[in-house]
Order: C-alpha cells, then sequence, then structure tokens
C-alpha cells in the first residue's frame, strides 16, 4: 500500500478487445448484404480504432492503493476518478478466467456496499496473479484488519468431492427449469421418432426443441460444474472464505456480519435424495464475475446431517431453535378460492379451442383421434396440478419469529427455509387482496439490507398481526439497544 | 393541510387531502384517452389481418375498456378512504392500497435518502411524492399537498441527522 501509481496488466487490452471483436462481428454479419471488400475494409478499421482507445485507455489509467483507499484514474475523453474507501468496500474477491488463465493474470474485483453495485463489482482490475493475490491480502489487512489464509491453510469444513460437484450441477436447476427442458426434450424424441417411423423427415420442432433442452437443462448444468469443481469453504474467524473453479477459478471472502440471510434450498430431485444446499446472500457482494452471480452458495447440495454440520460450523450467527407457526385455515380458504377461480378461467380460456380441435380430429380413426380430445385431458390435468400445488403450499409455507433471527419456509416444488436477521431489515411491507382480507390473512414481504439489487422476501398466508409483528421485533431490537449499527449498518 | 387525525383503530395515523382524486382522476384520464386513441387505431388499421376475429376482439377490447372505466371512476375515492400515513419518532408508517392494501413500515434509521417528487398534474394541483430510498428498496408517501411534502421531508432529514450525530458522539 505505498499509494505508487501502477497500471492494470497489459493483456487487459486484449480481455476488452475480444468483447469488443465479438460485438463488431456480429454486427457486420447482419450487415452481411454488404460488398465483402466494404465488410472487411469497416471490419478492419473498426478493430484499429478500438485497439488504439484499449491501449489509449489502458496507458492513461493509474491506480493508486493508498493508505485509506484506492483511487483509479482515468485521463482520457472520458475522465474518471474513483475513490473507494477502504471503509465502503464490501468485498474484494478474486477471479481467474481462460484470457487470465493464458496470461498467467488474475482479476481483483472490489465491491463497495451498495444495493446497485451488488451483482457488478465497482472495480475490476486485471494484473499479474501475484500481484493480484498480493494487493488482495494487503487490502484484507485494511479492510478486515486480518489477512488472508495461505492455499495450504484453506481446509475445507467439509470435503466435497467430484461426484458432490456433479450431483449439485444436475439436481440443483430449478425442477420448472428441468421439467420443461425434458417438455423440449420428450417433443424432440418424438418428432425424431415419428421421422424414422414415417420416413418423411424429422419435424420442424425437432432441433428447436432440442437446443431448448440444451439451453434450459445442461447448460446450466455444465456452468455449475465448471464453477464448483475443486469446491472449498472455510471461517476463519469472523470469515467465510470460498474457493472453487475449473477453468475459471473464483476466491471470495467476506465477513459474518455482512450476511443478511442464510437459504438451506432443494429441489424436488436433490429432496428425494436428502440433499440440499446452503446459500448466503451477503451484502455488496458479486460472487462471482462481471456476468454476475449474485448469492454465493456455501455448501453444495449434500445430505441433511452435513446440511446441518455445515450450518453449525460455518454459520452458527444463523442457527436458533425453530418453532414454526402454520398457516391458518383462512390461508387454506384463499388458495382454494384462488385455484378455483384459475380452474374455471383455464376451463373458460380451453373451451373453444378444444372445440375446434375436437370437430377437426373426432371424425379421425386410429392415433389422430385422440387429437379431439387432448386439450381436456391437458386442462385437466393442469386442474389437478393446480389443486395438489395449493394443498403443498398450505402445507409447506411456516414462518418463525425467533428472538434474534426469524424464519420463512417457502416453496413448492423447490423448497428454501430463509433465515433471516431482525437487524438487517430495511423495510416490511404487509399486502393482504381481496380474497385474504375475508379471511383474515396477508403476505408479508421483507425488504433486507442492499445484497442482490434490492432483492426482497416474501412469506406465505399469515395473519396480518403476525407478520406487523417483524416490524414491531426490528424496531424493539433498536430502541432496547440489542442492534448494534457498526455491525449492521451500511 | 391534510383532512386531519384519525380516532379509533388507525389513531395518530393522517389521511391525505381530497385533492388527490383530482390528480388521479386527471391522470386516469390521459391513460385512458390514450388508450382508447391505441384501440380505435388498432381497430381501424388490423381489419383484414383479423379477418373474421373482429368481432371478437372488438368486443373483447370494448369490455376490457369498460372494465378500466369502472376501475379508473372508483379507484379515486376508494384510494383517498383507505390513505392513511403516520411518521413517529422512530418509524414511517403507511397503509394504502385499492384492491390489495398494504402496510408499510419503515424505521427512520433505515432511511438513506428523502426525495420530494411532483409531476406535471401533481405541480398543478399543488401536490408531491415524498420518496423515501432505504438500502432495500424505497417506500412513497403519495399526494401530499407540496408544503406538507416539503416539511415531512425536512423533518425525515433532520431526525436522520441527529441520529448520525449521536451516532457519532458515542
Amino acid at each position: 500500500m505505498t499509494g505508487e501509481p501502477i497500471r492494470c496488466h497489459p493483456t487487459i487490452i486484449v480481455e476488452n478487445m475480444l468483447q469488443i471483436i465479438v460485438a463488431i462481428a456480429l454486427f457486420l454479419f447482419f450487415l452481411g448484404r454488404l460488398d465483402m471488400t466494404l465488410v472487411a475494409a469497416l471490419g478492419v478499421s473498426a478493430l484499429a480504432l478500438t485497439l488504439l482507445f484499449s491501449y489509449r485507455q489502458w496507458k492513461r489509467t493509474l491506480i493508486r492503493f493508498n493508505e485509506t483507499e484506492v483511487v483509479i484514474e482515468r485521463d482520457t475523453l472520458f475522465k474518471l476518478k474513483k475513490v473507494l474507501p477502504y471503509s465502503k468496500i464490501a468485498a474484494v474477491n478474486i477471479s481467474q478466467g481462460l484470457v487470465n488463465r493464458i496470461f498467467g493474470t488474475s482479476k481483483l474485483m472490489i465491491n463497495i456496499n451498495s444495493g446497485h453495485n451488488a451483482i457488478v463489482p465497482e472495480a475490476s482490475l486485471t494484473f499479474k496473479r501475484e500481484v493480484a493475490e498480493r494487493l488482495r491480502s494487503e487490502m484484507s489487512r485494511h479492510l478486515y484488519d486480518q489477512g488472508l489464509p495461505a492455499e495450504e491453510d484453506m481446509r475445507s469444513i467439509v470435503s466435497f468431492s467430484t461426484k458432490d460437484v456433479v450431483i449439485h450441477s444436475l439436481f440443483s436447476v430449478p425442477t420448472s427449469q428441468t421439467l420443461l427442458g425434458g417438455a423440449f426434450l420428450a417433443n424432440s424424441v418424438l418428432e425424431m421418432y415419428n421421422s424414422v417411423t414415417t420416413e418423411m423427415g424429422a419435424g420442424g420442432t425437432a432441433i428447436p426443441s432440442l437446443f431448448m433442452f440444451f439451453l434450459l437443462q445442461i447448460v446450466p448444468s455444465i456452468t455449475q460444474l465448471f464453477r464448483y469443481y475443486n469446491f472449498k469453504v472455510h471461517r476463519q474467524g469472523e470469515f467465510i472464505h470460498l474457493q472453487h473453479g475449473l477453468i475459471r477459478t473464483y476466491k471470495t471472502s467476506f465477513r459474518i456480519s455482512k450476511i443478511n440471510a442464510v437459504r438451506v434450498k432443494s429441489t424436488l430431485a436433490s429432496r428425494l435424495m436428502h440433499r440440499s444446499c446452503i446459500e448466503a446472500e451477503v451484502v455488496g457482494i458479486a460472487s462471482g464475475d462481471s456476468e454476475g452471480s449474485s448469492r454465493p452458495v456455501i455448501c453444495l447440495l449434500k445430505d441433511d446431517k452435513t446440511i446441518r454440520k455445515v450450518l453449525g460450523e460455518l454459520v452458527p450467527e444463523f442457527v436458533y431453535e425453530r418453532t414454526p407457526g402454520k398457516q391458518p385455515v383462512g390461508a387454506w380458504n384463499v388458495l382454494r378460492i384462488r385455484t378455483l377461480v384459475a380452474s374455471v378461467l383455464l376451463v373458460l380460456a380451453m373451451a373453444y379451442p378444444s372445440a375446434l380441435l375436437h370437430q377437426e380430429y373426432a371424425s379421425q380413426e386410429g392415433l389422430s383421434n385422440l387429437a379431439a380430445y387432448i386439450l381436456p385431458l391437458l386442462t385437466a390435468l393442469a386442474i389437478v396440478a393446480a389443486v395438489h400445488a395449493a394443498r403443498v403450499s398450505y402445507r409447506v409455507r411456516e414462518i418463525d419469529l425467533g428472538e434474534d433471527l426469524f424464519t420463512f419456509v417457502n416453496g413448492i416444488l423447490d423448497r428454501e427455509v430463509v433465515v433471516m436477521s431482525y437487524d438487517k431489515v430495511q423495510m416490511v411491507r404487509v399486502t393482504k387482496g381481496p380474497i385474504a382480507r375475508r379471511f383474515g390473512v396477508s403476505r408479508g414481504t421483507v425488504h433486507l439490507l442492499s445484497s442482490t439489487g434490492s432483492k426482497s422476501i416474501t412469506s406465505g398466508l399469515f395473519s396480518e398481526e403476525q407478520l406487523d409483528r417483524i416490524g414491531d421485533i426490528v424496531m424493539e431490537r433498536m430502541t432496547s439497544g440489542k442492534y448494534d449499527h457498526r455491525l449492521n449498518g451500511i | 393541510m391534510t383532512d386531519g387525525e384519525e380516532k379509533g383503530g388507525t389513531a395518530g395515523y393522517l389521511r391525505l387531502n381530497k385533492k388527490c382524486m383530482r390528480s388521479m382522476y386527471l391522470g386516469y384520464a390521459i391513460t385512458y384517452a390514450v388508450l382508447l386513441v391505441a384501440f380505435i387505431l388498432i381497430m381501424s388499421y388490423s381489419g383484414e389481418a383479423l379477418g373474421e376475429a373482429r368481432g371478437t376482439v372488438l368486443l373483447i377490447g370494448l369490455a376490457c375498456l369498460v372494465i378500466v372505466l369502472a376501475y379508473m371512476l372508483m379507484a379515486p375515492p376508494v384510494f383517498y378512504s383507505r390513505y392513511r400515513y403516520k411518521i413517529t419518532e422512530d418509524r414511517v408508517d403507511v397503509r394504502s392500497g385499492i384492491l390489495f392494501l398494504r402496510h408499510v413500515m419503515v424505521p427512520i434509521e433505515r432511511i438513506h435518502q428523502v426525495e420530494v417528487s411532483r409531476g406535471p398534474i401533481n405541480n398543478m394541483l399543488g401536490l408531491g411524492h415524498v420518496n423515501i430510498t432505504t438500502a432495500g428498496g424505497t417506500a412513497t408517501v403519495s399526494y401530499l399537498e407540496i408544503e406538507e411534502a416539503e416539511k415531512m421531508a425536512e423533518r425525515l432529514n433532520k431526525l436522520v441527522g441527529s441520529m448520525l450525530r449521536d451516532r457519532e458522539s458515542t
């Protein structure tokens, strides 16, 4: 922290250029009707200009790591002076992408305590790997009054095998997304089967359906596999350190007091395997890269016993003896009426198309005759699913107001237990619709301290008094002195 | 000035000035005029594209317009009669809603920024909104008389300021 002005590693020019080249290529592709020589000339000129611009920007951008702040100064046409005081910085993390690996560099990402910048880092600076590690360690001393653990000291609380990472990648994708992906895959297989049996070639929707399946199921799974490979989580004093990644590696650290809420999540498939994962909602942190994955995962899908162990050892501040309250009978009435109204609307909407299909296919023989009944059948299935969803929603949703923490349990297919700290609550909103009003129930929305773009957390249907109690406890903690603004303020 | 303080279940809460209804009606009238013009234009120029379905689309469109009109006529008095707000030493409390009733509670301690905003209609009627920003979202006290809005913003700023000074001194 000498305060000497330094520049980013020159390979940042390559990183910037790669993004711009893709944009230029796409632009020229859409101008495809132009003469090729002109397109080539335009492309080369745009590239030369971009190179010049990127070089000038790199050359004229200086960074100073002073005793109290980081100053980024750019003296180009678009001048910039960004001062990031250490007191306002929430986290300093490191990420290493493919380009960084080739050049032996790392990205130092600085996040400040801000809702707007919770997802995108305030500054993303490329340095030689060792320089980035040293700067992060030195900054950590300023931010946290302690250095970061050495790589060899980074012993994970629980060991995560490659099998765990694969299971997490496959089964942590939201169930709705998996079902939709499955429907596209089924359609694609059906189309291909038809093409084989009728010898007429694949139908028009086979390839797009297969593409959608890849997009919805395979791509997220592969992304997660690469992201969480070699996952390690470690607690050192008041800090949690995460390390993971196959091609792009991530090193993330944050203070326990910056956690707003802890979520224990499980998808339908993972629940069948008795597994769940843990996410932390952390103030002003981008867990990953500038593409922005928001909440850091602090434990991959693991069995219930391990999850309890991780919660107890990693975030004991978010563990308490829960006495959950179920939704009152009024909630069941609301859910029933809502399902009835939705079902009636669905039947009305499907009546005309069903009649048309029936008219068209009823007289035909064989399998085509089935098409006449497909829409009424699907409508009936949708209604059965809606009734089941209402039952599950009534059974699953819970609220629990503890002394320092409170919990919402939500979800129909995918479940989540969200444990929140009263001291991080910024605003409480209690809403009751026309049906809910008749049965004396409301829905509560809690706005927490800026985490992922001011995202709120909503409860099930409970009595208004019970939900208003959250706000009252927040106020009581402030007046009684239980709330410590130094730990919980921005 | 506001219409005074409430008694009973919502004791201590303040009500809005009746001018809020005029502002809402004017806003709704402009929105409705735009909707009506859009509907007429769509129906005039899409005859061929809609084909036989034109009659059905016309009926559905008219039904929607009637429902929207009924809502716009009924919403302002309901909004006015249900709107209550209260500012104490430690919190801002707003109860509002037309179909969905909302109760918003913001601790003064959490306020980051207070802003008075007024659009052209509110400007004409001497009304304004007070937008209260916290680190987790924004709450609004709507349709206050401009002097009242300025006073509220000043009071909130003072409360936040004194809270910060207290912290610094401890």
